[in-house]
């Protein structure tokens, strides 16, 4: 490990944790560092923009840069860029949000969110992180791993997010048998009280899982009286479109009579 | 009872905006207009009800909240009311020990639905101090107007106590690390409903002053 690039990555997460802006000061007590050291490091970052420093405070922020480099993660990101017009056509035809995501360790990140087409305020949620065994997509995926990663992601922590999540390996095991019995995950309220989800997997050429496109909404949308049987078709079609266009085979797609 | 549901009614109606404001920067921009429109659907059933005792008003409050709310507020909320309703049961008039109760069942209530526990960036960080607070004064010899005060001043502290939060329930959970330095919605509507009650402590017993009534001694 080269010691100073874990420095300054320390930095930025430090910046990133913080709403406020941070004097060298500040930061050499947060990462545990001298604060000349920081003060060579904030100026590299700064040279690169990685970091801004305020004229009037002399304190740090982050700097636009991350935001380029942040778009360029996505841009350069497959699945996302595949799923774009599938999650339009999607969130158009389901009037709800529509959620794209890979597996990252035990979490989901959400690397395409298509807004619930009624003109309301909604807040982006591309990047946010979610624990996979709260969320309609993280069931989705675990559903399909292979069973080695399936089991060590049941072993891993499975924090309770609300009053419903499933948080014993008993428990999510049915439930994944159930996702793959359907085709499609749902999640009632198991991440955010009064929200829903329903999800399928998406597969690549090789036929591995490689992410799951979703609806999220309210839970009187979704799951009106169980889930919502339109719903769920338009999730099926569209994550069966995509994974073709991912090279996936029609046979690999699991729940293709549906 | 009555009294209490009208204020925090009110209440919701002026600052309606401002709790949206707060949701919308870490939330979905709703909270505002739906405890709003919660609290309307309320008033209006409540309208209609002509003799009930508080545990009725209050499982009233709790079922039409369920029905008109969208988002958490509406099942966060409507288990509070409702679980307070059940608490108090069906008796004509409540002490400050019942409300205790109450209390403590709503906050049960809410972590039973949401899970959540204090310094997670909720409702509870306003509802668990505030009740905190409540029985302190209650157990150390205070009266009811005191200890309502208590209340509104720990549920006011622990919503600004929200601010540097970082929220890990709810979809400001979501966010990670840009949801600190915004002050919680959910606490804020809360902080507001003990607000609410300490006027209407103060309102009933200036009322009973004024008429002279002698219940005083039926509500212990």
């Amino acid at each position: 490990m080269i010691q100073s690039v874990g420095r300054a990555a320390r930095i930025l997460k430090a910046l990133g944790s913080e709403s406020a802006r941070l004097g060298v000061t500040e930061l050499a007590e947060r990462v545990g560092l001298a604060k000349a050291t920081v003060y060579g490091l904030l100026r590299t970052l700064e040279a690169h923009q990685f970091v801004q420093q305020d004229l009037e405070t002399g304190k740090y922020r982050l700097g636009p840069a991350l935001l380029q480099l942040g778009n360029a993660f996505l841009d350069h990101h497959e699945l996302r860029a595949r799923s774009l017009l599938w999650a339009d056509a999607l969130a158009a035809r389901a009037r709800e949000a529509v959620h794209v995501g890979v597996l990252y360790g035990p979490n989901v990140l959400l690397v395409h969110h298509v807004f619930r087409p009624d003109h309301s305020v909604q807040i982006l949620l591309v990047g946010a992180s979610i624990p996979w065994h709260a969320c309609a997509l993280g069931k989705a995926i675990v559903a399909y791993l292979e069973p080695a990663q399936r089991r060590e992601l049941l072993a891993g922590p499975l924090p309770r997010l609300t009053g419903r999540t499933l948080t014993t390996r008993q428990a999510l095991l049915s439930e994944l048998d159930r996702v793959v019995a359907g085709g499609v995950a749902v999640e009632d309220q198991e991440a955010i009280v009064g929200e829903a989800g329903l999800a399928a997997p998406l597969f690549d050429n090789r036929g591995a899982v490689v992410g799951a496109i979703g609806l999220a909404g309210p839970v009187e949308h979704l799951l009106p009286d169980g889930p919502a049987a339109e719903a769920v078709a338009a999730v099926k079609q569209a994550a069966r479109g995509l994974s073709r266009e991912l090279g996936a085979g029609r046979l690999s797609a699991p729940g293709a009579g549906a | 009872m009555r009294s209490w549901l009208g204020g925090v009614a009110a209440r919701l109606e002026a600052e309606r905006d401002f709790l949206t404001q707060l949701d919308a920067a870490i939330g979905d921009a709703d909270h505002g207009i739906n405890m709003h429109r919660g609290f309307a659907a309320v008033m209006r059933k409540l309208a209609t009800v002509d003799r009930a005792t508080p545990g009725q008003l209050l499982r009233v409050t709790g079922r039409t909240f369920v029905s008109t709310v969208g988002g958490a507020a509406g099942p966060l909320y409507g288990t509070a009311f409702l679980q307070a309703g059940e608490t108090l049961g069906d008796e004509g008039s409540f002490g400050p020990r019942r409300l205790l109760e109450a209390l403590r069942a709503s906050l049960d209530g809410v972590q039973r639905v949401g899970a959540a526990s204090e310094g997670d960036k909720t409702m509870v960080d306003a509802l668990a101090p505030g009740l905190a607070a409540y029985e302190l004064e209650l157990r150390t010899g205070g009266s009811l107007e005191t200890a309502v005060r208590a209340g509104r001043e720990a549920a006011a502290e622990g919503t600004r106590a929200t601010v540097p939060m970082q929220a890990r329930k709810g979809r400001a959970s979501y966010l990670g690390p840009r949801s600190v330095g915004h002050q919680d919605p959910g606490a804020t509507s809360t902080a507001l409903m003990f607000a609410a009650l300490e006027q209407a402590v103060l309102a009933d017993r200036s009322q009973r002053f004024a008429t002279g009534s002698r219940t005083r001694a039926s509500r212990r």
